[in-house]
């Protein structure tokens, strides 16, 4: 009995390995940002239609998520708010990380109503960090209502969390370690910001309705508060600027380069204007 | 519900066994071993963090995996905060429930009141969570507004609807152990001319006493595995340790638990390198200790009953 | 005083009852009048639109069902091997049937964010699937097997003894006992375990969360190597932390609704049975 029992698991192991082979699989595969997510699923929508294409799209794990995914052979294509990084190519050095532009988008930091209310409309590099390392800890001190400092962070492997600590400390990978509650997707965030009285977090540009939240001026060393407009990300004054990103390991072919050249088309470009993003410059 | 025909031991070694009898020992044969075999496949992807971060895992309460500091004490605190909680809050309401059900209501009520239970039972963990953020973490800041909590995103909040979602199984375990105590003992009772109160009282709960601790320790290992619902209202700060065993402060604040931060993104980036992938292996590791031992206590006292010897 | 000391017990356990009975009924309340907006025929019978603000969650559905009769191919051949083994085939009350016992208690209270991440380990990192249903299936079955098992052996040993005495007393084989007298006296019992479990399996959202399911695209898998599946409760997580627009969280209430009735219907086609297999046992 007991040579039986240990020969079970790897026959079992053995037969679960064999029937991949009998797959066959001609779907797209789309990982990554959420933020990037509303265009790529809606052009999947049209390319599902008109060219019979199988897109498939899903978020998990944001922007690195993605990354990790095209690196491990789990994705065709990354869709990441942020470039790739050294360390991704030296995690995949196999991979040939092939980026192409799928829009233009201002990361803001957004604040709840009741902070733009009381008087807080722009912030600079420094406060943030202030706020970031918890040495600020109410808006009192950045001219603003009494009130404490929620910061919403935005969780491990989203785009928008690279771009920030990048811009917020040269490099994400010198960001101090410090711990505040996390938010994953897009639209928790805003919620989050827009139900909580002195919150503060990043978000999407687009996503700001200026009602229950606000995206505040970011003001540079000449004193000048840049606002997340279109023309600020055109003109390249706000810093905080990003391109959305869709990857792919090496030249696209097939149904992954119809994808990418159709968000590239003025029809595609229509799509990611919808979602209040800029078309790639 | 004693030994099946002793005799059965004395012909089983004269014949050998036959083609459904093989089939059964083999299929459960089989599926132990899958286990088995996963348990070690486990554990073996798990040691690369164990070795080189093990004590600190459980001394620490710092994780940060850029940094490579993977202390898990922190989550440890939130699962056993939360979930003791929710049990705290459940358990008596849960008791009662269950003492109504069996001792109060007419028998032909019983099954209506048993279907709610089950209802509350059968509503995935997504449903729960869904309510939480649409209507609970509101509720849980207004509530506590005078306190001046951060958001509706805290340990209490989690707690509370994590209460919610063990109501029916300590419910439904207790009102078994009750059921347990043999009728006739409740009828002698009677005839001694003791009322219903003190039957129960001096009767009843005293049998099925270690019955429905048993019941509230199932409840306790249900919720220290709760995931999805706990994930989305319970604001996933990492890192925050009280500075006292009895420090109130950290329940009005977000926090993380085990299960919050094994459902979370970091489980995705983590795989591919040995040693943060290794790290959130053990966290699931840690939890599977926890819960183990809450269940077998459990199962102990539950066994304890007369009716399930 | 006995008089009202008996009254204040009633009152006090009572009031508790009644308020579990308010919650239930206010779940379903809530549920029911936020999520009917929702329903329609086209809602279950169309495929998602505009990441869930429009058209309907055809695919969801197709895609929890799919993963529950894995599961329940998966689990039963296990579940009906595993209960016997354990009532009938190792002597009672024997160390080998009490192990058997705790190892299905305990199986049964594994955390089911470990059974997703068991997929990684096993489907993912070492078969390299991707994200598949098989992967889904088989980990809900893992998840279905104790409770069926141990409901089957339960309901194994309260059968009544003089039968399976005599039957033995008469030289039938034990496979034959099994056969044409356990399996068709406990196969309400397993069925009504069965149904149990594949409810709470339908509503899960961690095992799948890693392995199985995807949000939009996947429809009728055609392989198992990368072919995810849509499913309600992974839906219902995604569109609860990103309802992109105020529509979607009408469709996502609609969502809800669905999986709840889903969900409830066979746990309540599984009391009755239930029900008689406990008088059974009481009497027994």
């Amino acid at each position: 009995m007991i040579p039986t029992m240990k020969s079970i698991p790897a026959l079992a192991t053995l037969l679960i390995a064999a029937i991949p082979s009998l797959s066959v699989a001609e779907t797209l595969r789309v990982i990554g940002s959420t933020t990037v997510n509303p265009v790529v699923a809606e052009a999947a929508e049209v390319l599902r239609e008109e060219a019979g294409l199988t897109i498939r799209v899903d978020t998990a794990g944001g922007s690195s998520g993605g990354i990790h995914a095209l690196g491990a052979g789990r994705s065709d294509i990354a869709m990441s708010s942020r470039p790739i990084t050294e360390a991704d190519r030296e995690r995949y050095p196999s991979v040939r990380f092939d980026s192409h532009r799928a829009g233009e988008d201002a990361l803001a930091l957004i604040v709840s109503h009741d902070v733009w209310q009381g008087g807080v409309r722009a912030i600079d590099r420094e406060q943030m960090q202030a706020i970031y390392e918890r040495k600020t800890t109410n808006w009192k001190s950045l001219g603003g209502p009494d009130r404490r400092i929620a910061f919403f962070n935005k969780e491990p492997g989203r785009g928008s969390w690279e771009v920030f600590a990048d811009w917020l400390y040269g490099k994400a990978e010198n960001s101090p370690p410090v711990a505040h509650p996390e938010v994953g997707a897009n639209e928790e965030a805003r919620t989050k910001v827009a139900a909580t009285r002195g919150a503060v977090s990043q978000l999407s540009a687009s996503w700001v309705d200026g009602e229950t939240i606000h995206a505040l001026a970011i003001t540079g060393d000449d004193g000048q508060p840049v606002e997340p407009t279109h023309e600020h990300i055109t003109d390249g004054s706000y810093p905080l600027n990003r391109t959305l990103w869709l990857i792919t390991d090496g030249p696209p072919q097939g149904a992954a380069k119809r994808l990418i050249d159709f968000i590239q088309s003025p029809r595609g470009h229509e799509i990611v204007k919808k979602h209040g993003y800029l078309p790639p410059m | 519900m004693h030994a099946l025909p002793h005799g059965r031991l004395t012909w089983q070694k004269r014949r050998p066994p036959d083609a459904v009898v093989f089939t059964c020992l083999a299929a459960a044969a089989l599926f132990l071993a899958l286990l088995g075999f996963t348990l070690i496949l486990w554990v073996r992807e798990a040691w690369p963090a164990i070795r080189a971060h093990g004590g600190e895992m459980l001394t620490s309460g710092e994780w940060f995996y850029r940094h490579q500091h993977f202390g898990a004490l922190a989550m440890i605190y939130g699962s056993a905060v939360v979930s003791l909680l929710a049990l705290l809050l459940a358990a008596p309401v849960a008791f009662a429930t269950a003492i109504f059900i069996s001792e109060w209501l007419p028998h032909t009520l019983r099954p209506w009141a048993k279907a709610a239970v089950e209802f509350l039972a059968a509503i995935p963990s997504v449903i729960y969570g869904l309510l939480g953020i649409m209507f609970l973490r509101t509720w849980m800041a207004d509530w506590l507004a005078p306190f001046d909590p951060l958001s509706g995103d805290m340990l209490l909040t989690a707690a509370v609807l994590l209460a919610v979602m063990i109501l029916p199984t300590v419910t439904t375990f207790a009102e078994d152990s009750l059921r347990a105590v043999p009728a006739a003992q409740r009828l002698a009772a009677r005839g001694l001319a003791l009322n219903r109160t003190q039957t129960i009282h001096r009767i009843v709960l005293p049998q099925a006493w270690p019955g429905m601790i048993g019941a509230a320790l199932l409840g306790l290992g249900r919720g220290l595995g709760e995931t999805i619902a706990v994930f989305l209202i319970i604001g996933r700060l990492d890192n925050r340790l009280p500075e006292s065993l009895l420090d109130p402060a950290p329940l009005i604040e977000p926090g993380q638990t085990l299960t919050s931060k094994l459902g979370g993104p970091e489980t995705h980036i983590a795989m591919g390198d040995p040693l943060h992938w290794g790290a959130i292996l053990t966290l699931g590791l840690i939890l599977l200790v926890l819960t183990t031992l809450f269940v077998s206590l459990g199962n102990l006292l539950l066994r304890k009953n007369p009716a399930h010897p | 005083m006995k008089k009202a000391l008996q009254l204040l017990s009633a009152l006090t356990t009572g009031s508790a009852a009644a308020g579990v009975l308010l919650l239930a009924g206010a779940l379903a309340f809530v549920l029911i009048t936020r999520g009917s907006a929702a329903i329609s025929p086209a809602f279950l019978t169309q495929e998602t639109r505009e990441a869930g603000a429009s058209g309907g969650i055809l695919w969801q559905i197709a895609g929890t069902l799919i993963l529950v009769a894995t599961a329940a191919l998966v689990a039963l051949p296990f579940a009906t091997a595993l209960g016997i083994t354990r009532a009938w085939l190792l002597p009672p009350q024997s160390r080998p049937a009490r192990v058997l016992g705790f190892i299905l208690q305990l199986l049964n209270a594994v955390p089911s964010i470990l059974l997703g991440i068991l997929g990684l380990i096993l489907f993912t990192g070492m078969l390299g699937w991707g994200k598949s249903w098989l992967a889904g299936g088989v980990l809900l079955g893992i998840m279905i097997v104790p409770t069926a098992a141990v409901m089957l052996a339960n309901r194994i040993e309260s059968l009544p003894r003089g039968q399976l005495d005599a039957a033995a007393g008469l030289g039938l084989r034990r496979g034959h006992i099994i056969r044409s007298i356990i399996l068709p006296q406990s196969a309400a019992a397993l069925l009504s375990g069965m149904l149990l479990g594949l409810a709470r399996a339908a509503g899960e959202t961690a095992p799948i969360l890693f392995v199985a399911a995807v949000f939009s695209g996947a429809t009728i898998p055609t392989g198992i190597h990368e072919q995810p599946v849509l499913a309600l409760p992974y839906h219902i997580f995604v569109l609860a932390q990103d309802s992109f627009q105020e529509a979607s969280r009408t469709n996502l209430w609609g969502a809800a609704l669905v999986l709840v009735t889903l969900v409830s219907l066979p746990a309540l086609a599984a009391i009755p049975m239930r029900h008689k297999l406990h008088n059974a046992a009481d009497h027994a």
